[in-house]
This record gives C-alpha cells, structure tokens and sequence, in this order.
C-alpha cells in the first residue's frame, strides 16, 4: 500500500510538472500544429499577404504519407481554386530528398513526410506543421473539412 | 466514436503523458514497427516453455526502444541536436542497415550457413549461442536497433508529434520513455498471452520440447521475412 501510494505521489508530481512546463510554452498550439513564431497580439490590422501548403516526402512513401497529400491537394483545389488562380496560395508536393527542395525543406526544417502550411503576414514568416491530418487518412471528408477550416483561419491571419 | 478519432483525441491530449502513451500505441501499430514487434514477440517466444525467461525477453525488448527513444529525445530536447538532421539521416539509413541485418540473423538462426565454416565462426558461433541462450542481452539489442530504424510513417509520430511535445514540456525523459513503453506494450502483452496459451497447450499435449524446437525455426523465418519486408521498402 506504502508504495502505491509513492507510486501514485511520483505520477500526481511528474504529471504537474510536465503539464505546467506545457502552459509556458507556447511554440505548439493544442491543434496539433507547431507555429515557429508567436501569433500577432492584434488581428484587426493582419494582412495576409500570401500562404503556402506544401506536402513534403521522401522517394519511398507509405501509403499514409502518399493519402495526406492527395487530400491537401483536393482540399485546396476544391475550396481556394481561385486563390490559387491568383497567386495568393501555393500548393505542391515536395520531394524532399531531392537537391533542388533542399532550400525549401531547410527553410520549413522538414523531418520527413509532413503537410506544412506557411502564412505571410504583414511581410512575416510564420510556419506550422500540422499533425492532426495524419489522424484524418482513412475520413476523406472529415480530412478536407477539418484542413480547410485550418486554412480559413490562417487566410483571415488567424494562427491558433 | 472511431477508433481514430479517438486516438487523435488521446494523442493530442492536454496532459503530456497520455499524449505520448497514445502516440506510442499509433506508433506499435503502424506497419514498420508492427514488423519489428512481430520479430521481437517471435524471438521472446524461442523458449517458450520457460515463461519467465519469454516476459523477461519481452520486457528488455521495450527497455531497448526506451534507451533509443529517450537517447534521441534528450539529444534534442537538452542538448539541442537538430531534429530535422537525426529524423533524415535515420530514415536514410535505418531501413537500409536493419533490413540486412534481419536477414543476416534469421539466416544464423535457421543454420543455413554453418559459421564454423567461416573465418572467425568460432567465435561469432560462442556470440551466437550466448545471444541465442541467455537472449538477455540480444533482447535489449534488438529493442535499441529497431527503435532506431524509422519508416516514413513512425517518423511522423516521433518527430512530428511526440518531439514537439517534449520540446514543448522541456522534457527529453520521462515522455519518451512512455512513448517508448506503449511501443513495446504489444509485445509485452503477446509474451504474456504466448507464455499462457503455448505452455498450456504444450503441457496438454505433452509437447513443450517440440513446440520449441519448432519455434527456434519460426523465429528464424520471422526475421528473414521482416529483413525481406524492410529491404522492399528501400528498393521499391
């Protein structure tokens, strides 16, 4: 019984502390998603000027992988196909592991296969890797509802 | 509620620790480490008869994921190694080294080459028989080696998710280390169930020794089939 109770003191303590450290970070947002910059304090003077989803990959893919970029791509091509038109999105699949994507793999520091979405706002670089896509591979609907309600936000310079 | 949904839920929870035990458990049941827990449920069930020796195997398996997981979590987390450097220079050249080295082993385990022929095969056959009796130590091994031989797919849970989560609590230990346990926590399971179904079954029908010296043979096959399976990741 002695133990349990130390057992269950050492959790109660570790849980707290790990849940704490969360709270004063705030380089991930519960989203799922990892924004390197911290979002503006005020919204009502954003303009987003442009962003970028790119879905990077290496040469050998899984079929998760491959399903994650096909859906960001419909995703964009369904709801933003005039933003696209215009410049103001950019969609690609990037393969990673070639010498020409180096730059932009570096610039997102890529640690594999992952959907990313870059938002300029006000002439400032902010960027995100979003996780939470990767639960939605087998839910094509639930997939392009989800990412696109992410992009809404990002368009309207909203980062959380 | 689906399954997935479900799991996105628990691996995107609030409280680090819960996120990490279910990031772990997506990790043990995607396809790369599916075939390595498959391998290591095999090899922990060689002396099935002895069951304290197969949960022990089992449990050294999962210490083995912890030293690796912990190891790179902490290089990052601490030490401020580049994620991005680790996570591609491992899935350059985990699939490529580990899918050989399965092969490599499944082959000594199943005597196609006798090593006493070879050069130095006595010494590799004392290694082997040592690994092979004990399996304290090959166990461990194993666990370490196939932690770090990441697909596309394990690596988005690690570096994706589970990284930015202990950079986010400053923690390189103790969420890897949950993380690394649901990993193993299939194989922990299987050992458990292996150990109550094969010896009762073996002890019925009187057949412990037989049932061993078949498994010696089927773990052998195992590797050579997740050798087989992780080389046609890299060639395909």
């Amino acid at each position: 019984m002695k133990y349990v109770i130390i057992i269950a003191l050492f959790l109660i303590v570790v849980t707290g502390c790990t849940t704490n450290s969360s709270v004063e970070s705030d380089l991930c947002s519960d989203a799922g998603t990892c924004n390197a910059i911290k979002e503006p304090s005020s919204q009502a003077e954003i303009t987003v000027d442009r962003i970028e989803i790119y879905h990077f990959h290496g040469v050998n893919q899984c079929f998760s992988c491959k399903t994650v970029g096909e859906f960001a791509e419909k995703t964009v091509n369904t709801y933003y196909k005039d933003l696209l038109d215009s410049g103001k999105m950019t969609f690609a699949s990037i393969n990673a592991e070639l010498p020409e994507n180096k730059e932009l793999a570096m610039k997102y520091e890529v640690t594999g296969s992952s959907l990313w979405i870059g938002t300029y706002i006000d002439g400032e670089f902010h960027k995100e890797e979003n996780t939470n896509v990767w639960y939605k591979v087998r839910d094509e609907a639930g997939y392009l509802s989800y990412l696109k309600g992410v992009i809404d936000k990002r368009l309207v310079g909203d980062l959380s | 509620m689906s399954l997935m949904a479900f799991m996105e839920a628990m691996g995107t929870s609030d409280i680090a620790i819960v996120a990490a035990f279910f990031i772990g458990l997506m990790t043990a049941i995607s396809p790369c480490p599916l075939a390595t827990n498959i391998t290591a449920i095999a090899y922990a069930s060689k002396k099935i008869d002895n069951s304290k020796h197969t949960i022990i195997v089992g449990f050294l398996y999962t210490m083995g994921r912890m030293f690796s997981y912990t190891l790179l979590a902490s290089l990052i987390v601490w030490f401020g190694l580049s994620s991005q450097t680790l996570s591609l220079f491992l899935q350059d050249y985990g699939d490529k080294i580990l899918g050989p080295l399965l092969l490599i082993i499944g082959i000594v385990m199943l005597n196609i080459i006798k090593l006493k022929t070879l050069k130095g095969g006595d010494w590799l056959n004392r290694l082997k028989e040592k690994l092979a009796e004990k399996g304290f130590i090959g166990s461990f091994l194993l666990g370490v080696v196939f932690a770090l031989a990441f697909c596309p797919f394990s690596a988005v849970l690690f570096f994706g998710m589970l990284i930015p989560l202990a950079i986010k609590a400053g923690d390189g230990l103790l969420i890897p280390a949950v993380f690394a346990f649901a990993t193993g926590l299939p194989v922990i399971i299987f050992s458990f169930i292996l150990v109550y179904s094969v010896s009762k079954l073996g002890h019925i029908m009187n057949k412990v020794q037989i049932f061993e010296k078949w498994m010696r043979k089927i773990v052998g096959v195992i590797f050579i089939c997740a050798g087989i399976y992780y080389l046609s990741i890299v060639l395909m």
